[in-house]
């Protein structure tokens, strides 16, 4: 009883979290049927129903409630919600609380983290990286921009600019991790990130499809010249010389040109000039990269800000407006051109500030509508008619499976946080791929599956052992008078992993399954691996 | 029965097909039971595999396929030998190989540009350099994709990596990625459940996911759950499959063990016979430890190369015996070769400019060298070839139509075989 008190009592405390602090969110008044908004003027919603019309679809219905929630906490703090959270909001009864749960999620410690993560990745990849290269450091950095809710020309600024020890800045490693080959990998890598546009192919031959010629990559390349990084030693308790960290720094070249082949053979040179032709004052004595930093990051630069939003669109609605995220360019057009304006120079006035991007984003009635298709829509990939499936990327698929389970304190606390970085490192080898491609589709491989079947995570993760989960939770049902405990662990199961109540034909089933064997706690394992491991858990809806 | 995984010795046939009967998982289970009857002899015999000796680190080629005991720079200590090949020679310390050079083939005279481990090993791989719009497929994979899917009922992967992570698949689907087994001396990760997971426990999860599979699905969310779904089939079906037997050398006679060595690589060339005996398209067996920027000479004599002699050398004898050879190609290569000059420290470093590679069987000719570098082993003398030409003569052997093109997920075209021409002289 002691314990059900302790739980019912932090729901509570949760659910005051939630609403207290939405109290200054701006919520939307939506028709609670078709989900459009009832502010006429938003420019959003007008702009992709405008879509719709034209190609004479309908759009999905609203989300329900769980549905939206679990969209959520994935998208937003890279997890699903725990029980807690989970009851808290859908027993909630307010009229404007998918507003107040996205000013709950954006306070939230693990936003930041989310982001940081993401952005690692977007970076640096997930590939292992050279001894020289601080992967933690990184994170870290970017973690505390998107805690502090940092303007985004800033972040990019810091980021293409960073110079000295890669411990104290994490921001250098983002460089360090690109310099090889005369820093070519970190000219095409800057030019995609920060600005959604491929010129690498240019590197060796004048762009196919659009203007862009063999010069353009090598005028960016040149900004790069002169960097170097020197490797500074320590001796460590023992009396050892170890690496300490490594030291970035661009001198000023005294020959301002890079060279390269064309492929009549000439041999062509260039100066830094930017994409649109600009070049600098070679007398200047400003570092390279906080000539061409400025260049990418000021007002006039539409493709900046574009290029962020655009990512920001498709992290959450499953597609950007021009798809790939990064190939922007006459070739390759956005979907909703004008729409894709229109959020870019608001971001812009803005400030630049990512989270009024990311409310801005969910509460449109695009990402508030259901993923399920009707016969009208279903063939539409491109006008946001319905939400897409995303397939969890590797570390939403961890986090979430520590959130549903706890697998990682089970056995005591001393050794969790050791589990939980040897279980990672597992999980990122098994499950992450190259990270140059986009996937909309599920990309699960044999040796993947056999890993959420047959592994040691997941025995852990669904074991009923005293102290686990599994078995805290038959405890709490025994104790409680409320409902049958069997309907009670079923129910508590199912929010665990795909945070809703069973079906009542799901309910049934697993009912029958409970009451054919006096050894709950075994048949309870086996129900929570079918939930953990099917296509409903691992796909965010 | 060995592979009574999820049919248990306490449960009828019909009680377990009761378990399964009411999910779409059954279907899995009932090609399961149907494949028990199924010949892989008769499976695979139209179908040509791959095996490929991954070399990483980057491999000595100067003293293994092509010595210069005329340099006296770059020569180094080893003696060549003859063969089994008419006027081919090759290092002393590759006798078990040297009587299987007739089956075999040199090329040396390759240059494959690329002088960095992971880029090296990616064009190797792929025929292609790093370019970040695209993963470029591993050819493994374009052999899983092209040969291997074309099997049915079979439910191995068709592209298998030992020792090494092997090359991803890129737009060709995880479904073609490598299968990597990470040590050949011990049972498959994760291939059985967990101790206290039972047949009978296992029927009643599959039979629970499958209800919650479906539901799902039935909801019409799109493609996603249906891949879902695919894969699980095929993830069960392997866990289920007799063929799983190739993934395990316990039952391998001892003679045989030895015969190929024991260590991790000639345990995976073992391995790697049996699986395309079983009916697997490509299989990739890696050694590594071939970056011998240090004492290079006692590394190669003492360790590297006794274990390449042995298992490659076994491998080749035991596919020629059970005529295996004609409908298998072997192919040894590493991510580059190493610089004809030693070092200060009595090493080779990286070199991509002029070096050799290995290759034989698939119905190739053997017994042959193309091309040649000068007495130094620098300049190419004779016949350069390139990457793209090794991926052709790969890709004709294996019976695979050399014009074969992609569209990448960017709409952009990719061929398997760009600008290269098969080598005439091996075909």
């Amino acid at each position: 009883m002691l314990m059900d008190r302790a739980h019912w009592g932090m729901v509570a405390v949760l659910a005051a979290g939630v609403f207290l602090s939405g109290a200054g969110a701006s919520a939307v008044d939506r028709d609670a049927k078709t989900g459009a908004t009832t502010k006429s003027e938003d420019f959003v919603d007008r702009m992709i129903k405008e879509g719709w019309d034209e190609a004479k679809i309908k759009p999905s219905k609203v989300a329900p409630e769980p549905e939206f929630m679990r969209r959520a906490y994935l998208d937003v703090l890279g997890r699903v919600p725990n029980i807690q959270e989970a009851t808290a909001y859908l027993e909630s009864r307010d009229a404007g609380k998918r507003a107040k749960l996205v000013e709950y999620l954006l306070a939230h410690p693990d936003y930041a983290k989310n982001f940081g993560n993401i952005w690692t990745v977007s970076l640096i990849g997930r590939q292992r990286q050279e001894r020289q290269v601080d992967r933690p450091a990184l994170s870290a950095w970017l973690r505390r921009q998107f805690a502090d809710n940092r303007p985004w020309d800033k972040v990019a600024y810091e980021l293409i600019t960073a110079k000295g020890s890669n411990k104290d800045n994490g921001a250098v490693n983002f460089t360090l991790a690109h310099m090889e080959s005369g820093a070519v990998p970190l000219t095409s890598t800057t030019t995609r990130v920060f600005l959604g546009q491929q010129i690498q192919c240019t590197q060796c031959h004048d762009h196919p499809s659009n203007d862009w010629k063999q010069a353009d990559f090598w005028g960016v390349n040149a900004f790069f010249k002169g960097l170097t990084q020197k490797t500074v030693r320590k001796e460590n308790a023992a009396g050892l010389e170890v690496d300490d960290y490594t030291e970035l720094s661009q001198r000023i070249p005294e020959d301002p040109f890079v060279y390269f082949d064309k492929r009549n053979a000439v041999r062509g040179a260039v100066p830094p000039t930017f994409l649109d032709g600009r070049k600098i004052n070679l007398n200047s004595e400003a570092d390279r990269r906080v000539e061409f930093a400025k260049f990418v990051t000021e007002p006039t630069n539409a493709n900046f800000p574009k290029s962020i939003v655009n990512r920001m669109w498709a992290h959450f609605l499953g597609r950007g407006f021009v798809s790939p995220v990064d190939d922007f360019g006459p070739h390759n057009p956005p979907s909703h051109p004008e729409l894709l304006d229109k959020l870019a120079e608001e971001f812009q006035a803005s400030g630049y500030d990512i989270k009024k991007l990311v409310r801005r984003i969910m509460e449109t009635q695009a990402y508030n509508q259901t993923s399920v298709t009707t016969p009208n829509n279903e063939k539409d990939d491109t006008l946001f008619s319905h939400v897409g499936l995303k397939p969890m990327s590797p570390e939403q698929l961890f986090d979430s499976l520590l959130t549903a389970t706890s697998a990682h304190k089970a056995g005591g606390g001393a050794d969790s946080e050791k589990r939980r970085d040897a279980w990672l490192g597992q999980f990122i080898f098994a499950f992450a791929n190259d990270e140059g491609e986009e996937s909309s589709s599920f990309q699960g491989t044999i040796p993947q599956a056999l890993m959420m079947m047959n592994g040691e995570l997941m025995e852990k993760a669904v074991g009923g052992k005293p102290g686990s989960f599994l078995a805290d939770l038959l405890e709490k049902a025994q104790l409680q008078s409320r409902t049958a405990p069997e309907i009670y662990v079923i129910n508590h199961m199912y929010l665990a992993a795909l945070a809703r109540p069973p079906s009542a034909r799901e309910l049934t089933m697993a009912r029958n399954f409970l009451n054919s064997s006096p050894d709950t706690i075994r048949i309870m394992e086996d129900l929570f691996w079918a939930l953990l491991n099917s296509n409903e858990f691992v796909l965010n809806r | 029965m060995s592979d009574s995984l999820i049919v248990p010795s306490g449960m009828s046939r019909r009680h377990f097909m009761g378990h399964m009967a009411s999910t779409t998982l059954a279907l899995p289970a009932m090609q399961f039971m149907s494949s028990m009857t199924a010949n892989a002899a008769a499976l695979r015999k139209a179908n040509k595999s791959c095996i490929l000796l991954w070399m990483s680190g980057g491999p000595s080629h100067m003293d293994i396929w092509d010595l210069k005991p005329d340099s006296s720079k770059n020569g180094g200590p080893f003696k060549p030998i003859t063969t089994s090949a008419d006027g081919v020679m090759i290092s002393e310390h590759m006798p078990n190989v040297a009587k299987q050079m007739q089956h075999m083939n040199i090329v040396r005279s390759l240059n494959s540009k690329e002088g960095n481990h992971d880029r090296g090993t990616y064009m190797m791989h792929t025929g292609y350099a790093p370019n970040p719009t695209v993963v470029h497929p591993g050819w493994g994979s374009v052999c899983s994709y092209e040969l291997g899917q074309k099997l049915e009922n079979f439910d191995l992967p068709h592209c298998i990596a030992i020792n090494t992570p092997g090359q991803p698949a890129g737009f060709l689907g995880m479904t073609h990625s490598p299968f990597m087994v990470q040590n050949p001396n011990a049972p498959v990760a994760n291939l059985k459940p967990p101790a206290g997971v039972d047949a009978d426990r296992m029927g009643r999860r599959l039979q629970m996911l499958g209800m919650v599979e479906d539901q799902f699905v039935s909801q019409r969310r799109g493609q996603a759950p249906i891949d879902h779904k695919a894969v699980y089939n095929k993830t069960v079906r392997m866990m289920n499959s007799r063929y799983t037997q190739a993934l395990s050398l316990d039952k391998e006679p001892a003679a045989v063990r030895d015969a190929y060595g024991r260590g991790s690589f000639g345990s995976g060339c073992l391995m790697a016979r049996k699986l395309v005996e079983t009916g697997v398209t490509f299989v990739e067996v890696g050694l590594g430890g071939w970056d011998t920027h240090q004492n290079a000479f006692e590394t190669l004599s003492q360790r590297l190369m006794p274990e390449l002699d042995k298992g490659m050398g076994a491998l080749i004898a035991d596919l020629a015996q059970r005529n295996l050879l004609d409908n298998t190609m072997v192919v040894w290569m590493g991510e580059f070769g190493r610089t004809p000059r030693i070092n200060q420290d009595g090493g080779r470093d990286h070199w991509p400019v002029s070096w050799s590679i290995a290759m034989g069987g698939g119905g190739m000719k053997g017994g042959q060298a193309v091309g040649s570098t000068d007495r130094d082993g620098v300049e190419i003398t004779d016949r350069p070839v390139g990457v793209m030409d090794v991926i052709a003569t790969m890709t004709k052997t294996m019976g695979i139509n050399v014009e074969t093109q992609y569209t990448t997920p960017r709409g952009r075209p990719m061929k398997v075989v760009d600008a290269g021409k098969p080598i005439a002289e091996l075909i």
